[in-house]
């Protein structure tokens, strides 16, 4: 049906004759036919790789979690031995904890000051220079951020020596407690950039006159917000948090690098799901093999945050608007 | 459409709404706010770069002060023994084959599935982008594994293969949404020109193609230059490591093993990690976050 309609425009607006849109047709159907026949030499390599290097994978690790293995001996199958052992364990607790607290408390904060970004960015001066400005962590390593970030707080640092200047008490920033919550501010600088600009972005698709509309009915701009922005880019915003969720499981570099080096892992009160599994499969001075054990926390995290995913999007749903 | 612009601004000055006091106060502090963070974007990074020309004693007695006089020995410390000199190569030669190959690879791909209207293109198309939403935590210990096996553990061909490998789902991703966007009219007046599939392909949709293969291009030269866990888990010798793997292990010496640690040389090596990507920022700045975003809003 589309095709026969696209065919009909095509032919008009070439201005073809007739015998002229026979012969086209007659190609297009040689076209359509080698596409068929080269579609699989096309896409086969890719898709050999893609089997090789993620579902292979995933399925093997799926495998792995109900074995003791170290790599080099023999697979022990000890059924659901490893997933017991981790509900138990409290390093695995405080890794899965730490992993919901950078999902929701970093996700919920970086989506508001996101909001925020983009209604004040919407009528400010200098603001693509704002913008180009609040987009370059995207640009450096999660490893130097995460340097940059301890040596901004250490006790000696720059914000410690900024408050000595104006005569206050330095604080001990980066004491074992303060730990986590200085890592989840620091995620929260690093990743608000590029969800801002995600959403800006979308922002800068509405037309004008809906806030044109909205202003000449006396709204303020809190109101322009809750009735033009958001529900105009609530699709966005959607796909935007699926994209969150999904990195925020990701996430290794800036905590590693917080007070881990190399050869020594940082401490398990910061850990997260990637760093338990880096921590039972290779990481340490003395790395724990503990492959099937690493594969089970690795695939649990996993179901969880795709049936985390699934919600989302179920609940984010709604008729898209069409502008 | 002008005539509908102009008052809207009088309006707005003109009848105070209520409630707009307020919100003018929370204007001056959005702003105020917006301005304070994008400001502490460039200390920081000024810091790092005025750093790694101080001594340590200087960075840390005046932190924000410009360096009193270049420490160029920092740089060279860190190039040589620290080992940024090599490891800039490394990384360089690895990203560069793999984002090159990985187009090669996906390319094809992404324009057969974007081209093809049939389920099973479509169901590939969903099946590829599940990959995105794979974790490497996930797969790491099968790979290595496996990879071990074929002797390409500690081996930059290794990584090549596996960075290549895991920047595919991104990139057919991209790429597919890219290629649907173009026109279909030029590849059948190819195809009334008599040229195949292939020459079609090459010779017509590449090249139209090329803004969004570069951008395919520039996003995994930077993901591939930051990443650290593939890395990590692969390369254990010090002439293989990348420039993650140096900054990491400079920063253990620096802080554990010696009484009078160089953090000069520590923010050199930090530069040389940083610079070059923020001069490709710098160079194609609107291109990455156009080609970011695009996936998002499309």
């Amino acid at each position: 049906m589309i095709r026969e309609a696209e065919r009909a425009t095509a032919t008009t607006t070439a201005g073809v004759t007739d015998e002229g849109a026979v012969r086209s047709s007659g190609a297009r159907s040689t076209l359509e036919r080698d596409r068929r026949r080269l579609f699989l030499p096309f896409v086969l390599p890719a898709l050999v790789l893609y089997l090789v290097f993620f579902i292979g994978p995933a399925l093997a690790a799926v495998w792995i979690s109900f074995t003791r293995w170290n790599g080099s001996t023999d697979a022990e199958w000890v059924g659901t031995r490893n997933y017991e052992v981790l509900v138990d364990d409290p390093v695995f607790h405080t890794a899965f904890v730490n992993t919901l607290l950078i999902l929701v408390v970093v996700g919920v904060v970086v989506f508001v000051i996101a909001f925020g970004l983009t209604m004040v960015l919407r009528e400010m001066r200098g603001r693509n220079a704002v913008r180009s400005i609040l987009f370059t962590p995207y640009m450096v390593s999660a490893i130097v951020l995460s340097i940059l970030w301890g040596f901004i707080f250490q006790y000696d640092g720059l914000v410690n020596s900024l408050l000595e200047a104006f005569g206050m008490e330095p604080v001990k920033w980066l004491s074992a407690g303060n730990l986590m919550p200085m890592i989840l501010l620091g995620m929260v600088w690093i990743n608000v950039g590029l969800y801002a600009m995600i959403i800006l972005a979308a922002v800068d698709r509405i037309p004008n006159q809906y806030y044109e509309d909205a202003a000449l009915a006396g709204t303020n701009s809190l109101q322009r917000f809750f009735y033009v922005t958001l529900p105009m880019t609530w699709d966005v915003v959607a796909v935007a948090a699926t994209l969150w969720t999904i990195n925020s499981l990701k996430i290794f570099e800036f905590i590693f690098a917080f007070g881990g080096t190399t050869t020594d892992l940082p401490s398990t009160d910061v850990w997260n799901s990637a760093l338990f599994v880096y921590g039972m499969s290779f990481g340490g001075r003395t790395p724990a093999y503990a492959f099937g054990y690493a594969s089970a926390a690795a695939v649990l995290m996993l179901i969880l945050f795709a049936v985390f995913v699934i919600l989302l999007r179920r609940i984010m749903r709604r008729e898209p608007i069409e502008f | 459409m002008t005539t509908t612009t102009h008052p809207s601004p009088q309006v707005r000055r003109g009848t105070p709404a209520p409630g707009t006091q307020h919100h003018g106060v929370l204007r001056i502090i959005g702003t105020t706010l917006t301005w304070a963070f994008a400001s502490f974007n460039v200390l920081v990074l000024l810091f790092m770069l005025f750093s790694s020309f101080k001594t340590t004693k200087e960075i840390f007695r005046a932190p924000w002060a410009p360096p009193s006089s270049l420490h160029f020995e920092n740089w060279s410390q860190a190039w040589s023994n620290g080992g940024f000199g090599s490891a800039a190569v490394n990384t360089i030669l690895v990203v560069a084959a793999s984002s090159v190959s990985v187009l090669v690879i996906a390319a094809p791909a992404a324009y057969a599935l974007s081209r093809t209207q049939t389920r099973l293109a479509g169901g590939l198309t969903v099946f590829f982008t599940l990959g995105i939403g794979i974790p490497t935590q996930v797969t790491i210990i099968p790979i290595f594994v496996m990879m071990a096996k074929v002797n390409l553990v500690n081996n930059l061909f290794g990584l090549y293969v596996v960075y290549t490998a895991v920047s595919l789902p991104f990139t057919v991703f991209l790429l597919t949404g890219f290629f649907r966007s173009l026109p279909g009219r030029l590849e059948e007046a190819a195809a009334i020109d008599g040229a195949g599939v292939v020459r079609t392909f090459v010779q017509i949709m590449l090249p139209l193609a090329r803004s969004g293969l570069v951008t395919a291009l520039i996003l995994n030269i930077i993901g591939l230059w930051h990443e650290t866990l593939i890395a990590l888990v692969f390369i254990q010798d010090q002439d293989k490591s990348t420039l993650s793997l140096s900054l990491l292990s400079f920063m253990s010496t620096i802080t554990s093993f010696s009484d009078n640690p160089n953090w000069g040389a520590l923010f050199a090596g930090v530069s040389i990690l940083v610079l070059p990507m923020l001069a490709l920022y710098v160079w194609l700045g609107r291109r990455i976050v156009e080609g970011i975003t695009v996936g998002a809003t499309k």
